[in-house]
């Protein structure tokens, strides 16, 4: 049974998940999970390794799908709409719910490449100008236009990894995406760039829903406003995340949040 | 309730909780031997109160360095968190309720004769109250019990009762014979410390209900 917090109605869901559960061949990793993800807000899953957390995010861009043992049952609907409908088109879906990972991936191209290939491929630009536009834009908004528009030729790997990230984040920026799914997106780097990542995380929430997996507590309650707390597969407890890491009703939330689990 | 899985972490909440405990056993000595001094004109008793007031400041010191540091090294959350809290604010009403001890002391060599001033005798039964409201707070903190928390919030009305009853005792008092204005105002003073107290005992109550339940006592027992 989930704890869901009473004063989250009527928020909305960009995301709508019900009942769904992930195998892993014989083995149940996610266990009937449901959950309105808020259109407006940040929402952070956090909970032991092996909990589920980051399976259950991958359901939301069908991530799963490339992992042949797995399978996934159970309603996801991003915007009213069945992702797992005929009419779902997945590389569409992937452009519509982007995806930043532990590991920053730039692909072994120019930065100028890395953003403008997603736009490019999805044809949201014709002219040489619109991807400019977009390159610019979309590095402004991960916070790394300043730092590297002198030198949009060179390749995208030769960043530290804290810039390396934001450039992921800006080429999941740049097609425009209406979620942004994070796994990790800051435990390979340091305080600096983790904080760089988190104020980057705030300036884009509201403009897109966002959904962090994230092992560090104090992270989840720096940058979310909604929690989900999952444990051997099930949500355990979701809530606005202040009430989850001051006053969290389920006895496991609460032995997790304060060090005392296992 | 569980141990941390950094052992340490147990050990800094568990001294935390041992320093309120020692300021609230030294606020409750205060209260009572201030009052004792007061009425028998124990001079060298009160200069004692005034003299071990400094270990409860000190202590305070104490708590809030210790708070402080658990905040920064241990990042406290939930129920963890609200007890730092708790203790924090509760470290301060503690010295604050030893102030007012002290303060009653220290009007023990103004009053003048004694033997046969009668609303001298109305106080240390006040006190006594006041000070098992200290006393039973500090229980229900060391139990984390939030009802036994509002039954010492329900305490209060008793001593502002006595307060209202001694304020009107001491001004006919002083009505009917002006040459005992002086010694009924400290008295006055005193009670009103005593009342203070009171107060105070039941701020440190809410504070236990936060720090055991999340939410403060309903506004009904305020």
């Amino acid at each position: 049974m989930t704890v869901i917090h009473p004063d989250m109605a009527d928020e909305g869901a960009k995301i709508r998940a019900r009942d769904v559960c992930v195998y892993y061949g014989e083995k149940r990793a996610i266990d009937h999970v449901s959950i309105d993800i808020s259109p407006d807000y940040v929402t952070a899953f956090i909970g032991p390794s092996g909990c589920g957390k980051s399976t259950f995010l991958r359901c939301f861009n069908r991530m799963n799908d490339t992992i042949g043992a797995a399978k996934v049952t159970g309603l996801i609907e991003l915007d009213g709409e069945d992702i797992h409908g005929s009419r779902m088109d997945v590389v569409q879906l992937r452009a519509r719910v982007g995806m930043v990972f532990q590991k920053p991936n730039p692909f072994p191209k120019s930065i100028y490449e890395n953003i403008a290939y997603g736009p490019k491929i999805h044809g949201l630009a014709e002219k040489k100008a619109d991807l400019d536009v977009i390159v610019e834009r979309s590095l402004t908004r991960a916070g790394l236009w300043d730092e590297v528009k002198d030198r949009l030729e060179d390749s995208g790997t030769a960043l530290s990894g804290g810039q390396q990230q934001r450039l992921c984040i800006a080429r999941a920026i740049a097609v425009d995406p209406e979620v942004i799914l994070m796994d990790e997106p800051a435990s390979a780097l340091d305080p600096i760039a983790t904080a760089k990542i988190e104020e980057l995380i705030d300036e884009l929430s509201g403009r897109y829903a966002i959904v962090i997996v994230t092992h560090s507590m104090q992270q989840a309650a720096r940058v979310s406003q909604r929690t989900a707390f999952f444990h051997l597969g099930k949500m355990v407890e979701y809530g606005p995340t202040s009430e989850i890491f001051t006053n969290p009703i389920e006895e496991r939330t609460k032995d997790y949040i304060t060090g005392r689990y296992g | 309730m569980a141990e941390h899985t950094v052992k340490a972490f147990d050990e800094d909440i568990t001294r935390l909780r041992g320093l309120i405990a020692e300021m609230g056993g030294l606020a409750e000595v205060a209260i009572a031997e201030s009052l004792d001094a007061l009425v028998r004109g124990d001079e060298t008793l009160a200069e004692q109160v005034v003299a071990r007031d400094k270990r409860i400041d000190a202590l305070e010191v104490e708590v809030d360095k210790l708070a402080v540091r658990i905040i920064a090294l241990r990042a406290p959350m939930a129920d963890d968190l609200r007890e730092v809290i708790a203790a924090l604010k509760i470290g301060g009403v503690l010295e604050r309720i030893g102030d007012y001890s002290k303060n009653i002391a220290k009007r023990t060599n103004m009053i003048e004769g004694r033997a046969r001033f009668e609303p001298l005798t109305l106080l240390p039964a006040m006190g006594e109250l006041a000070g098992e409201m200290v006393h039973d707070v500090l229980t229900a903190y060391a139990a984390r019990d939030p009802d036994m928390a509002r039954e010492v919030i329900a305490t209060d009305v008793k001593v502002d009762g006595f307060y209202n009853s001694i304020f009107r005792n001491l001004v006919s008092y002083m009505v009917e014979n002006p040459s005992t204005i002086s010694s009924a105002a400290q008295l006055l003073f005193v009670a009103r410390n005593i009342e203070r107290i009171g107060d105070h005992a039941t701020n440190v109550a809410e504070m236990v209900h936060f720090a055991a339940t999340g939410v403060y006592p309903p506004e009904g027992d305020r």
